[in-house]
């Protein structure tokens, strides 16, 4: 088996789990991932939380969020059933069902149930915020590098990468992207990170839930101890939902013998004509 | 005398010490880059080259769209990459085919060292203990662990596997795991799955960054070889690595789609969304 070959394996097992196809998985009863928090430092939430040098909490190191898809294995293994398991990826803090104004809740629905293999993040886009540290980051955990002046996120999911500077500043005025843009600032031991400019493109998870370009995130991360940190995102988008609603998760910290392991996702991709024909065709051209 | 200060001249001998250790390049490694709290050079802040060597590292002649460009070789003296007969075939034979069949056509990350001198910014991430580094292109990203944690093994990485060290005010960063899906840069010029590359960052001014790499790979090369350029900060105020995606466009064509493009934006029509849906169904 060529070194090529098992890259690309991994990859297709990968974008299998992404897309939820779990009783593929389960027959051939492979490990998730490489790189699944197997066995988690238990969340510590005693004990005093490491500073640096400037006095703010030191956030480094490797955070993976407990519930999101890491539940739905776990009551997978536990024998819950695939359909149970399925509706249990978003976790408890994810404020299900969402106040979604009239039209979009339509739109929600239609992609639901007739379109959710346009999900962006089966096409290896980067999920967007507040996705990427709820869902992939349940499965494939993030490193955290932080100095005086930034805060670097590096998910191990497709590569994605966020540069949060400290200082507050604003965001530009001519700037669209899948992450959007991402200012941060400190509030006592917390740290704030106010996300704008987004390209009105992402989905919140695979089954249709999603945002448009009018999308507003505070993300506010507090470490309740050495290895813990309580994220609150409250997720406003006043042409899509009623009202702001805001999730919570517990990142917990990997052992500290654990690496981030490169998931290539579009690289190599020979896996796109499962999702539709039309997408299968277009695939079928780049052979 | 208190501990800090004994620990400050600690750290002072001991980076007097590397200096020597480093005497052969000591005079071009003259100037004493800005340290970290641990006496770490700082490398932090974005930087590209300003070479061609993207479009071929052996140099090219003028063309309508750029100047002519020197080999960036620099090892062997001719600035000529050493192949093995056949691999000298296959490349001219990428190089015929490199409209279709260069990797970066596909939008696949780069891989080392190409990634270093494409033509947008790349920014170093670093505190005491850490380094990463960010490229724009693909949202590629190469976390550089300590060399005395071991390379990963039996699995290739677009970007490989780095692990650095630092050898006085040069950052040596090791690379394995490299797969023989990318190229080293539009001109064909290649490796296989056995390239091992020893990268050398060294700062030689404020805004200056020497950058040598040595590619050794014996199915493909008669020697190791090395190439070098030179990196240049870029110090505009708002300069940031924005994020970039090269992937499936509604045309089915891969290409870069910029985060300051208007286009990039998408406005929600839900009607429009709901009235297609209803005419497919």
């Amino acid at each position: 088996m060529s070194k090529a070959w098992r890259v690309r394996q991994g990859m297709i097992c990968a974008a299998i789990l992404t897309l939820g196809l779990i009783p593929l998985w389960q027959a051939t009863g492979q490990a998730p991932t490489p790189s699944a928090p197997a066995e988690t430092a238990k969340s510590d939430k005693s004990g005093a939380i490491p500073r640096l040098p400037d006095g703010h909490p030191d956030l480094q190191g490797l955070w993976h969020n407990d519930s999101g898809y890491q539940a739905m294995m776990k009551n997978m293994r536990s024998g819950k059933g695939l359909a149970v398991a399925l509706g249990d990826f978003h976790g408890e803090g994810f404020p299900l069902p969402l106040p979604y104004l009239p039209d979009a809740e339509k739109v929600r629905d239609y992609r639901k149930l007739h379109d959710p293999y346009h999900d962006p993040e089966a096409h290896c886009h980067v999920p967007g915020v507040p996705r990427e540290t709820e869902q992939p980051s349940s499965l494939m955990p993030f490193q955290i590098i932080q100095d005086e002046k930034y805060v670097v996120f590096l998910y191990e999911y497709v590569h994605d990468v966020r540069i949060v500077p400290e200082d507050g500043s604003a965001h530009p005025k001519k700037y669209w992207a899948w992450d959007g843009d991402s200012r941060g600032h400190w509030e006592g031991d917390t740290f704030v990170v106010d996300v704008s400019n987004f390209n009105g493109r992402s989905w919140l998870d695979m089954e249709g839930n999603f945002v448009d370009e009018n999308e507003h995130v505070v993300e506010r991360y507090t470490m309740s101890g050495p290895n813990a940190i309580d994220y609150a995102a409250l997720v406003e988008d006043p042409t899509v939902f009623t009202k702001p609603w805001t999730i919570h998760l517990t990142l917990t910290r990997n052992p500290a013998k654990d690496q981030i392991v490169y998931y290539d996702c579009h690289e190599g991709e020979r896996d796109v004509q499962h999702y539709t024909q039309s997408e299968g065709n277009k695939a079928n051209k780049h052979e | 005398m208190s501990k800090r200060f004994v620990l400050a001249l600690m750290m002072a001998a001991a980076i007097a010490a590397c200096g020597r250790a480093d005497a052969q390049t000591a005079k071009e490694n003259s100037y004493s880059p800005p340290r970290l709290s641990d006496g770490t050079p700082d490398f932090r802040g974005i930087w590209q080259s300003r070479t061609t060597a993207y479009i071929n590292i052996e140099g090219r002649p003028a063309d309508s769209g750029t100047g002519a460009a020197k080999s960036i070789v620099v090892d062997p003296p001719d600035g000529k990459i050493p192949y093995l007969p056949d691999a000298l075939k296959q490349r001219d034979k990428n190089y015929r085919e490199r409209a279709t069949a260069d990797p970066a056509n596909n939008c696949f990350q780069a891989g080392v060292p190409r990634t270093n001198f494409l033509p947008t910014p790349f920014q170093f991430v670093q505190s005491v203990g850490h380094l990463a580094i960010v490229y724009t292109d693909d949202h590629a990203y190469r976390i550089v662990l300590p060399s005395s944690i071991p390379h990963d093994d039996g699995i290739d990485f677009f970007m490989g596997d780095s692990r650095g060290q630092w050898e006085g005010n040069t950052l040596v960063v090791d690379v394995t795991d490299l797969g023989d899906q990318t190229w080293l840069d539009g001109a064909g010029n290649y490796h296989s799955d056995q390239l091992h590359v020893v990268e050398r960052y060294t700062m030689v001014g404020p805004d200056t960054m020497k950058y040598e790499a040595t590619l050794d790979d014996p199915s493909v090369y008669t020697k190791p070889w090395t190439i070098r350029l030179i990196l240049y900060r870029d110090k505009s105020p708002d300069a940031r690595i924005a994020e970039d995606e090269c992937i499936d466009g509604p045309d089915g064509v891969w290409h870069h789609v910029s985060p300051t493009d208007p286009r990039a934006l998408r406005r929600h029509d839900f009607n429009a969304e709901l009235e297609a849906a209803a005419k497919s169904q």
